[in-house]
């Protein structure tokens, strides 16, 4: 947690970087401003959100007005989490107001200052600087009173809704001041780094099931997605990839006479066999969206494809991976690698003890994973409007509005693409990135392939302008989850496991960025894989990196979401093997009291399963998420040859403390069904360079009457929140392959259950 | 009362009819009856999906583009009181009907739709992009004279998020 304990801070940052609407907000509007830093989803760049420095910038701050008026300004993303709601019920639960006196606004962006929302971080990262900002708010009004009542003993002061009151002994009058009042005398004291904290026994907004603020616009068709944005004198623009990835546009095709312009658009970033800065992609600018994207498919464009075109190919990485997962050298991600070792010199060292301590091991069985698209309902898209200098050379003001997960990256590409193309720098503060409400993000929405091609069309038209994918070019241009094969081997005796090898072939991520040094374990793709709570006995955990030509990235629950699958159904197979009940074989493994009680509340939700109709059968698996904690059960029938019925889903969770039930409910229904459409149907698959499944037609989704019935129960945990985004993700597909294994009488091991699947009209 | 969706309308009825067409080959004027409100947009092709004028032309956003095959249903709107997709619907066919978007569902000012009424208790939103197209299939199909469970069978929508429990829950306990 770090929080500025200078208020002034706010003023001479703002000096210094020149920012302007926050300097209003913080100066012009007068009263209190604390300046703070609200932890951002540290383990995209492999750092936990708790590791962050207080020399960071602030990226947020809290406003008391002179009006009374109380407002939350942070640069994080509302893509159906609840955020703004979450976040308001948590800071007026520390300023001791309603949680409908607190606005949440979406704060200026600093490109120097990370924004991130991602790692199921939106809201549970966020719990204690905030709450810590909001008490230091508030005892510097109590502060500001003391100095107007002329007694400093805090015990004589209250806050409440709004309002301080003085019970103490000085004949002052009035005795009661409202935040408003004091918002001034408090601006020009120094905010205690300690402010006390409320006691969660006397939670009056922390823990309720408060409505969400977006919802009603939501319902009504004013809430602005990035894809909402609109200007009268706004020109509509389609991107054209070159269709196989990695080919690189040969010459700029003929402008078609019902186009404003063809615009080649250069990549972001390096993502496999894409390279930064290559001609990837081509835009056209039209009057309306439908002509840009007919005049973009008619083009006649001549790409130059890559020598390596062929092994981007689904077929070639799965028997690479197999090859790998046979032979390849492996770099050890657990136990730990001693001093003196690297992950990959360890590796000889460790590997011969556990194989001979699994002997011939009990299970020993290899799953597969394809790679998987984000599909966000939105699809991406980037709205930009220049503001030009007299001459019409220079831009002197960007603004962008985009549906992101990353607003200060916005800002970064915004200003290298515009300071590129002219020689005085466009200013900082002039670089003005609005965040709009998110049609989903899942992921995918913080990487800036998109709102780089809308800013270099812009540069070119020098209009308004705003870029939409087409589903299309949003499902074949993804950065995909990545595909993997997992082998695990264990040795049973009685019940207990005596040995454990688990080896993960895949791409990494933050490999494919240039994130992490070479040699070294990439710690999201051996996610779910790691510090399992079972007792394993001798174990190992091992990945293998597979050189991959295929862009990836970052999808709902990342690494865990391929390894919680392998995990969990050998653990079903292992109580199988060993006659046991599968809740029973666990009990008997874990030791850790929080799984315990979510695997008991799951076993209790579940009595069902006792006393199911015949054909019907019951699956169960476990996941840890970042701190989270989720069993789910689930009860399938037969299936025909497209699906699976899944009649009920029982999801016992732990999220340590909950900040809104409600919402809670709802991110584990939704990452349900996300893990549910991927286990049964979700594949992308590439031939020759080219992903196979470009739109909802052959990418299936559960719908309406396929729903299961979900139940949630929050286990009640002291522990501080952890994050819901997430963490329903990675049992589902175990659980329901486990059910499928005893109706069919036989392992199911690769994903997705029904290949092939698609989903008619409406 | 001057809303911001009069101002909105205003404002691109102004600009569209007397921007100088500076793109394109032919482009003609069509009239619309959009959310009781006759709408003119300078169209080049007769054949656009109704989608795409409602968005594009005309700045009412609330309808929504998901896959452009009429698969997701996020573009639903209402002609004649039928639920359509505006995705696949030419605009040269909506000339003379009834359209009603989500914008349209409740006028300003006014109460809710019992439909969003019912979505509003329930919280069934998340990311909420989907949520106009599901809210326009219900009313479609409660227009159509269905009730309850009715409405359900009726509703394909697709749901990333994964709302379908909350919109059954808000459908069968709101006496829909």
């Amino acid at each position: 947690m770090a929080i500025d304990t200078r208020n002034t801070f706010v003023q001479k940052n703002e000096k210094k970087h020149q920012i302007g609407r926050r300097g209003f907000l913080a100066t012009a509007l007068g009263g209190l401003s604390v300046a703070f830093v609200m932890p951002d989803a540290g383990r995209m760049f492999g750092l936990r959100a708790d590791a962050l420095t207080p020399t960071q910038l602030a990226n947020s701050y809290v406003h008391i007005g002179t009006d009374g008026s109380i407002t939350l300004m942070f640069g994080g993303s509302e893509m159906g989490q609840g955020i703004k709601t979450g976040l308001a019920q948590i800071l007026a639960e520390e300023l001791m107001v309603d949680w409908n006196q607190v606005t949440v606004q979406q704060a200026l962006v600093d490109p120097t200052v990370t924004y991130i929302t991602g790692g199921s971080s939106a809201v549970s990262g966020r719990y204690t600087s905030l709450r810590t900002a909001g008490a230091a708010a508030r005892e510097m009004l109590i502060q500001a009173a003391m100095g107007v009542a002329g007694d400093s003993n805090r015990a004589n002061y209250t806050a409440v809704s709004a309002i301080v009151t003085y019970a103490g002994p000085n004949p002052v009058s009035p005795k009661s001041w409202s935040y408003g009042a004091l918002s001034v005398a408090a601006a020009g004291l120094t905010a205690p780094a300690n402010p006390p904290l409320t006691d969660p026994a006397n939670f009056r907004l922390i823990g309720k099931p408060i409505q969400r603020v977006d919802i009603p616009s939501k319902v009504d068709g004013s809430a602005k997605f990035g894809i909402d944005t609109w200007f009268p004198d706004m020109v509509f623009a389609a991107i054209k990839h070159c269709p196989t990835i990695g080919g690189v546009l040969a010459a700029t095709p003929t402008k078609p006479s019902s186009a404003i312009a063809v615009v080649p658009c250069k990549a972001s970033d390096n993502r496999g066999i894409v390279a930064a800065g290559s001609v990837n992609a081509v835009a056209v600018v039209a009057t309306n969206t439908w002509l840009a994207k007919n005049l973009a498919n008619s083009l006649s464009a001549k790409w130059t494809l890559p020598a390596s075109t062929a092994s981007v190919d689904s077929t070639q990485l799965s028997a690479q991976a197999a090859s790998l997962l046979a032979t390849g050298a492996a770099l050890i991600a657990e136990p730990a690698v001693p001093a003196g070792f690297t992950p990959s010199s360890y590796a000889p060292v460790i590997e011969p003890l556990v194989n001979s301590a699994l002997g011939t091991p009990t299970v020993d069985a290899t799953y597969t994973v394809p790679h998987l698209a984000h599909a966000t309902m939105e699809v991406l898209n980037c709205s930009v409007r220049l503001t030009y200098d007299s001459a019409k050379t220079n831009v002197i003001k960007c603004e962008i509005w985009t549906p992101t997960q990353a607003a200060n990256w916005v800002a970064a590409t915004a200003a290298a693409l515009i300071n590129a193309a002219q020689t005085t720098p466009l200013a900082a503060s002039n670089t003005i990135v609005n965040t709009t409400y998110l049609g989903g993000g899942l992921g995918r929405k913080i990487e800036q392939d998109y709102v780089s091609q809308a800013i270099q069309v812009a540069l070119v038209v020098k209009r308004p302008v705003k870029l939409t994918w087409t589903r299309e070019e949003d499902m074949g241009h993804d950065n995909y989850r990545p595909m993997a094969a997992v082998r695990v081997q264990a040795a049973l005796n009685g019940s207990a496991i005596t040995a454990w090898s688990l080896r993960n072939v895949s791409a990494a991520i933050l490999g494919q960025r240039g994130w992490m040094a070479p040699g070294s374990v990439d710690g999201q793709a051996v996610e779910g894989a790691v510090s399992l709570p079972y007792n394993l006995g001798t174990s190992l955990t091992e990945w293998v990196p597979l050189p991959a030509g295929i862009p990836i990235g970052f999808w709902r629950s990342v690494g865990s979401s391929i390894n919680t699958f392998a995990v969990e159904c050998t653990i079903d197979e292992l109580a199988q093997k060993a006659n046991l009940d599968p809740f029973v074989f666990r009990y008997n493994l874990i030791s850790d009291s929080r799984r315990l009680a979510v695997l008991q509340a799951a076993d209790n939700m579940s009595l069902w399963r006792k006393s199911l109709p015949a054909g019907h059968f019951w699956g169960v698996a476990m996941a840890e998420w970042n701190g989270t904690i989720v069993c789910e059960v689930a009860e399938v029938s037969q299936p025909t040859t497209t699906s699976l019925r899944v009649y009920r889903v029982a999801c016992a969770v732990d999220c340590g403390q909950v900040i809104n039930p409600n919402q809670a409910e709802a991110q584990m229904q939704g990452g349900i069904v996300h893990g549910l459409n991927a286990a049964m149907w979700g594949q992308i698959t590439f031939t020759a360079g080219k992903a196979n499944q470009r739109n909802f037609n052959n990418y299936r989704m559960i719908r309406m009457g396929e729903m299961p019935k979900i139940t949630v129960q929050l286990v009640s945990s002291n522990n501080p929140p952890s994050g819901l985004g997430e963490p329903a993700v990675p049992p589902i597909a175990p659980a329901l392959a486990n059910a499928y294994s005893r109706l069919k009488g036989s392992r199911v091991r690769t994903l997705p259950f029904f290949p092939g699947a698609t989903m008619g009209d409406l | 009362m001057l809303t911001h969706s009069t101002l909105v309308y205003a404002l691109t009825q102004y600009y569209f009819l007397h921007q100088k067409v500076t793109h394109g080959e032919e482009s003609f004027l069509i009239t619309l009856d959009v959310n009781g409100q006759n709408l003119t947009a300078n169209v080049s092709d007769g054949n656009t999906p109704l989608l795409w004028v409602l968005r594009d032309l005309l700045g009412l956003t609330g309808t929504k583009y998901g896959c452009g095959i009429e698969v997701c249903g996020a573009c639903t709107v209402l002609i004649d009181g039928q639920p359509e997709h505006s995705c696949v619907f030419d605009v040269s066919s909506a000339v003379g009907k009834k359209i009603v978007t989500i914008e349209g569902l409740s006028a300003p000012g006014t109460q809710n739709h019992p439909v969003q009424q019912a979505w509003i208790k329930n919280q069934v939103p998340q990311c909420g992009y989907c949520q106009p197209g599901m809210i326009m299939s219900c009313v479609g199909a409660i227009n159509a004279g269905q009730h309850g469970s009715e409405i359900l069978s009726e509703v394909q929508n697709l749901c990333v998020c994964g709302t379908y429990q909350r919109v059954r829950d808000a459908i069968t306990t709101s006496n829909l």
